[in-house]
């Protein structure tokens, strides 16, 4: 397990990144372009872009973390309430700051 | 790609009418539009907020080759033959009608003799072999 | 099994060609070399240990012990350790599909937590065992993240519009549990007891433990008492 400066700090709004995803991802359709909030930080590991490809020893490394979005936000005809959300994790290269991402 | 919700629920859809079940004709057509290819290569086990009716929540054991399925995997990743998520992506390779179309533990047992033979660590020919001397040795042992 | 049967007996299932892949790929996979037949066995033998009841147990000593609630809440991974489950075995590494960093998720009277996998079937094998066949289903991988309290409803929980919905989409390394909440008419009872009542689906979160409903007893009431009592 590596130790990592993270970019992002618990309680940071990130937008996840809305890039084009080949063959495999681990960055669910649903939350691209969404804003949510770092709840907690995650030990650092391979990206799963590299990993499901079998590249392990020259892996990229990057911190993980835990985004909360609201459910209202992910989805505009959510049937819950209000206070209702969903936390997922994010490598460090999914996220950017909040509103620096195309929404 | 999902700018915005309604975009990706306009791609769930086209994606969920690809379902063997009910889909368009798709016999290789010279070409096809933006749309249909965004729909055709979304990645396959990206499920989560497509719709779907309530079904019933059952509840069944594991029967013998599914736990050996899960062993024989997992083994593999034990020896660092491969990983797990080399063995999602490789689900997601089966293309949509065996990604769907397999049990759950069918598709884990097929990607494993298909990255073994990726790698050259078995050919085709010798898996073939293999198979028919199993099923013949199985079929007489419970005949 | 016997041979002496004209047609299998009915346990017996029909020869698949998935038995027979599986079989297939083993015996190249051993004899190339790849693993060995003792891995396997040795596999087999941590694998089938793993039950829901290591779940159950962790949450009734933590309604019982709140330094031990304290420790599993801060690290998961390494608590297990004092209910028996080491998340590095049984390779030394942990198995290949769960890795080992192992969170709890704590219920309270305003968040409850539920756990799905949209993407594959990421499940906390170590201490809860195998998955359930419907948590691996594209179904509730489809559902569960989107419509919640529709599924929950479907396995018969209903919350309040006060009681914040958590959904956790287990995707990357870590693997989840929920910890339930202690019900009412438990006041009392013991470890064996309170972990009697902690259900599989109580520790998905699809479901919530009762008094009266046990996973698989009836929790012995002590004598003299009245904790256990249905209201």
């Amino acid at each position: 397990m590596k130790t990592m400066t993270p970019r992002f700090q618990v309680g940071d709004r990130v937008t996840v990144r809305d890039a084009t995803t080949m063959f495999h991802t681990r960055t669910q359709g649903f939350t691209r372009g969404q804003t949510g909030t770092v709840v907690e930080h995650r030990p650092a590991w391979i990206v799963p872009e590299d990993e499901a490809f079998g590249i392990m020893e020259n892996g990229r490394y990057t911190p993980f973390y835990v985004v909360r979005f609201k459910q209202t936000d992910l989805w505009p005809d959510y049937t819950g309430f209000e206070v209702d959300t969903l936390e997922t994790e994010c490598s460090e290269m999914w996220l950017e700051p909040a509103g620096k991402g195309k929404k | 790609m999902a700018t915005t919700s309604t975009q990706y629920d306009q791609l769930q859809r086209q994606a969920s009418n690809l379902s063997p079940a009910d889909r368009l004709p798709l016999d290789s057509p010279y070409e096809i539009s933006n749309e249909l290819y965004d729909a055709l290569r979304k990645v396959l086990h990206d499920v989560g907020g497509q719709p779907d009716t309530p079904v019933p929540f059952t509840e069944k054991g594991e029967e013998d080759w599914e736990m050996n399925t899960y062993l024989t995997c997992e083994c593999l990743g034990w020896r660092g033959v491969w990983n797990s998520e080399e063995r999602r992506r490789r689900e997601n390779d089966l293309g949509a009608t065996q990604y769907f179309g397999l049990p759950y533990y069918a598709r884990w047992i097929t990607v494993a003799a298909k990255a073994l033979v990726d790698r050259g660590l078995i050919t085709t020919d010798e898996l073939g072999q293999k198979i028919d001397e199993v099923r013949t040795r199985l079929e007489r042992k419970r005949s | 099994m016997s041979t002496t049967h004209s047609h299998a007996p009915l346990e017996e299932s029909p020869l698949t060609e998935f038995e027979v892949l599986e079989l297939a790929v083993r015996e190249l996979a051993i004899e190339k070399g790849l693993f060995s037949a003792d891995d396997h066995r040795r596999f087999s033998e941590w694998a089938e240990a793993r039950t829901y009841t290591v779940g159950s147990r962790m949450t009734a000593r933590s309604w019982l012990d709140p330094a031990f609630k304290e420790r599993l809440l801060s690290n998961g991974t390494e608590t297990s350790k004092e209910v028996g489950v080491d998340w590095l075995q049984p390779t030394g590494q942990g198995t290949p599909s769960d890795y080992t960093f192992f969170y709890v998720l704590e219920n309270t009277p305003k968040v409850h937590n539920v756990i799905v996998c949209t993407l594959c079937s990421c499940y906390p094998r170590p201490v809860l065992g195998m998955s359930p066949d419907w948590y691996r289903t594209p179904n509730y991988r489809r559902r569960m993240v989107r419509w919640p309290r529709q599924v929950l409803a479907e396995f018969g929980l209903h919350l309040p519009p006060d009681v914040e919905v958590r959904v956790h989409d287990s995707n990357q390394k870590s693997r989840f549990m929920v910890m339930p909440m202690r019900p009412e008419g438990t006041d009392g009872w013991n470890e064996d007891q309170l972990a009697a009542i902690v259900t599989r689906d109580c520790l998905i979160g699809v479901a919530l433990p009762r008094a009266d409903v046990t996973a698989s007893q009836v929790p012995k009431q002590p004598k003299g008492r009245s904790g256990g009592k249905k209201r």
